[in-house]
């Protein structure tokens, strides 16, 4: 069954082969056999235009990516909690958060670079943007989701606010604010292209990508986005893994 | 009978999608003239090969070296370069590439200023002289030596910007000549309405006034002239300059990667942090031994990107094509040119099954396909680029009609 899920993959693959080989125009399918050599070379910035090899950029983009989610977390999940908990703060903070949250985090290139000017601060705002409203969003909806007869039943033994909230609230809230993280992640991983488009970058996956689209180097983009798929595939397991370790207990629910 | 307003949306959606996807400007036809050409603009040079590759253009014009990436990789050939395009003598040296720094760098730094303007005009000198070892600099620090690669061709960095440096003169000195021909960019951004502010009227002498000036060209030169550089007194603050991936800007790239050459002979150089890099993204200016500047190079993809940056504060110079710097002038953008670092450096690009071999086969087979209702489309990188104004007026002057699509 675990081979099962390579299938598909492999399968892609294989007809991707077949249909350049039909299609017989690079340009349109790039034969794999231009793609290869990159990907079977990590370590080497020989086959990256001089912008170092795909072990240094993924290792750059996942160090922003980490810090501009761990922001979102520690922003978004104690705000959930209070907007799930307390309706006239959420009713406080709805409108503004639904009017910013169609709002792409590429559209916020242009004021992250006059805000936070060029360098770290602003790629981590960008992918900060990202991750937090699917955070926050799931953070309320777990909080409001917990059973009022639990909550009821705290009240009736004594708890206070603080037990309520360390004892029930977090808790029972828990495996959708994990959901939130888990996507949340997602998005900023998404936004790595974006955050790495901003002038004064010289490393990490996006980069890369945009810099070989600069030169027409489809070979390289497409390395890119293997290398950009494959860590996402990766961080999705372990969120995964964490999911059905800590929070199975929700399948039992009744 | 009831109606389902999600399918009714739904339907509206569909039919809005199809018409959308049925309607394309360049399926028009065109009006009737002695010929009409399509301009498509594609944001940058990037996707050029691919479209030329894929028969969605029938050509391109665009900086170096992608001009000569197509000969190189197969993919098309050179009709022309921008230098030889119509009419004749008309592009002789038509500006292209400038240095610039906002007016407070100049005003208030004008040691510095005076410094780095130094260091680029004796790199280009340095460009011109030894061309052969300047392609090989800018190969490192555009694609690290390595091979790029179209389709399923790969050819040398190092032997395209080998065979696109001939094709590009870098020259510095801002005579009143250079500067009038720089006028030509104000005249035909204002034919496209891109220029609205300060310069959507002014007379060339004001224009003139407003976009130039060569004063830290003038003391540069004066000091190397007198073979003695001034050491500037050190900056506090990091310095940014801006600059484009592009073979244009080779005396910043060669200024960098040669800094031992430069400091040796002439007491000045913009010394790399990290020598091992391709692209150095951190630098010291030093002049006479001394450190006066932390100097930060900043990539940008075009140079309206870079006039965005100074106009942020986030670089202080920037070595960017004109159109973007006369664009941001008129909006306010406290910039000022003070020299030039190449001339001419573009050219177009046809693909190898057009029966164009020259500027008047190219005309006559844009005319047929014209007539035979399928106009020749040509992808330039924007609107109001030097390339843009370049193809519109030679396709103007040959009476040919310009299209958007």
């Amino acid at each position: 069954m675990r081979y099962q899920r390579l299938l598909l993959p492999v399968l892609l693959l294989v007809v991707w082969e077949i249909a350049a080989f039909a299609v017989n125009n690079p340009f349109i399918i790039p034969s794999l056999t231009t793609v290869v050599p990159i990907l079977i070379h990590p370590f080497s910035s020989s086959y990256t235009l001089g912008t170092g090899s795909l072990v240094w950029n993924a290792a750059i983009s996942i160090q922003r990516v980490g810090l501009g989610f761990l922001i979102a977390t520690v922003v978004a999940i104690p705000l959930g909690i209070l907007m799930g908990r307390f309706q006239a703060l959420n009713d406080a903070f709805d409108s503004l958060i639904e009017l910013l949250r169609p709002i792409p985090p590429l559209a916020w290139v242009p004021l992250a670079l006059a805000w936070f000017k060029i360098g770290l601060t602003s790629i981590v705002f960008i992918i900060f943007i990202g991750a937090f409203f699917p955070i926050l969003l799931n953070t309320i909806d777990g909080v409001k989701a917990v059973k009022k007869t639990w909550l009821e039943v705290a009240m009736t033994l004594g708890a206070g606010e603080r037990q309520i909230l360390l004892k029930v609230l977090l808790p029972g809230a828990a495996p959708t604010i994990w959901t939130g993280l888990r996507v949340g992640f997602g998005i900023a991983w998404m936004c790595v292209v974006a955050a790495e488009w901003l002038p004064g970058i010289s490393q990490g996956l996006g980069y890369l990508i945009l810099y070989a689209y600069n030169f027409g180097q489809t070979n390289l983009i497409i390395a890119g986005m293997v290398v950009i798929g494959l860590i996402g595939l990766a961080i999705d397991l372990v969120f995964k893994s964490v999911e059905r370790k800590w929070f199975s207990w929700r399948d039992l629910e009744r | 009978m009831k109606i389902n307003y999600l399918h009714l949306i739904a339907g509206l959606l569909i039919c809005m999608l199809l018409v959308a996807g049925c309607t394309n400007q360049t399926t028009k036809t065109p009006p009737a003239s002695n010929g009409t050409v399509i301009l498509t603009y594609t944001k940058g040079t990037g996707p050029m090969p691919t479209l030329l590759g894929t028969d969605q253009i029938d050509g391109y014009i665009a900086w170096q070296p992608f001009v000569e990436v197509a000969p190189l990789a197969k993919i098309g050939r050179v009709l022309v370069y921008s230098g030889d395009m119509p009419p004749e003598g008309h592009w002789k040296n038509h500006p292209c590439c400038v240095f610039t720094a906002t007016s407070d760098a100049i005003a208030n730094r004008p040691d510095i200023t005076n410094a780095l303007t130094a260091a680029l005009v004796l790199s280009t000198r340095y460009l011109e002289e030894h061309p052969a070892e300047s392609a090989e600099i800018v190969a490192d620090w555009l694609a690290g030596k390595g091979n790029f690669t179209y389709g399923d061709i790969s050819v040398s960095s190092v032997d395209v910007l080998s065979s696109a440096f001939p094709t590009v003169r870098f020259i510095n000195e801002p005579t009143d000549d250079w500067k009038r021909s720089n006028l030509e960019f104000v005249y035909a951004q204002r034919e496209l309405g891109v220029l609205t502010g300060s310069l959507a009227n002014s007379s060339d002498a004001q224009t003139i006034s407003l976009l130039f000036d060569s004063s830290p060209y003038d003391a540069a030169a004066a000091m190397i002239g007198a073979g003695r550089i001034a050491t500037p007194a050190p900056a506090k603050d990091p310095i940014g300059i801006g600059y484009l991936m592009s073979d244009h800007d080779a005396a910043l790239f060669v200024a960098v990667k040669n800094w031992q050459y430069f400091n040796d002979t002439y007491g000045i150089c913009i010394k790399p942090r990290d020598t091992s890099v391709s692209r150095p993204d951190i630098a010291d200016l030093v002049v006479n031994g001394q450190k006066v500047a932390e100097l930060r190079l900043i990539s940008g993809d075009a140079g309206p990107q870079l006039m965005q940056l100074m106009a942020t504060g986030n670089i202080q110079y920037a070595l960017v094509g004109n159109p973007p710097a006369i664009a941001a002038a008129d909006k306010g953008t406290p910039v000022k040119i003070i020299m030039a670092l190449n001339v001419e450096g573009s050219g177009v690009v046809v693909s190898d099954s057009s029966p164009a071999t020259d500027w008047p086969s190219f005309v006559a087979w844009a005319k047929e396909r014209s007539d035979a209702g399928k106009p020749v489309k040509i992808a330039a990188p924007g609107k109001g680029s030097i390339q843009d104004v370049l193809m519109r007026y030679s396709l103007e002057t040959s009476g040919l009609s310009v299209m958007e699509g």
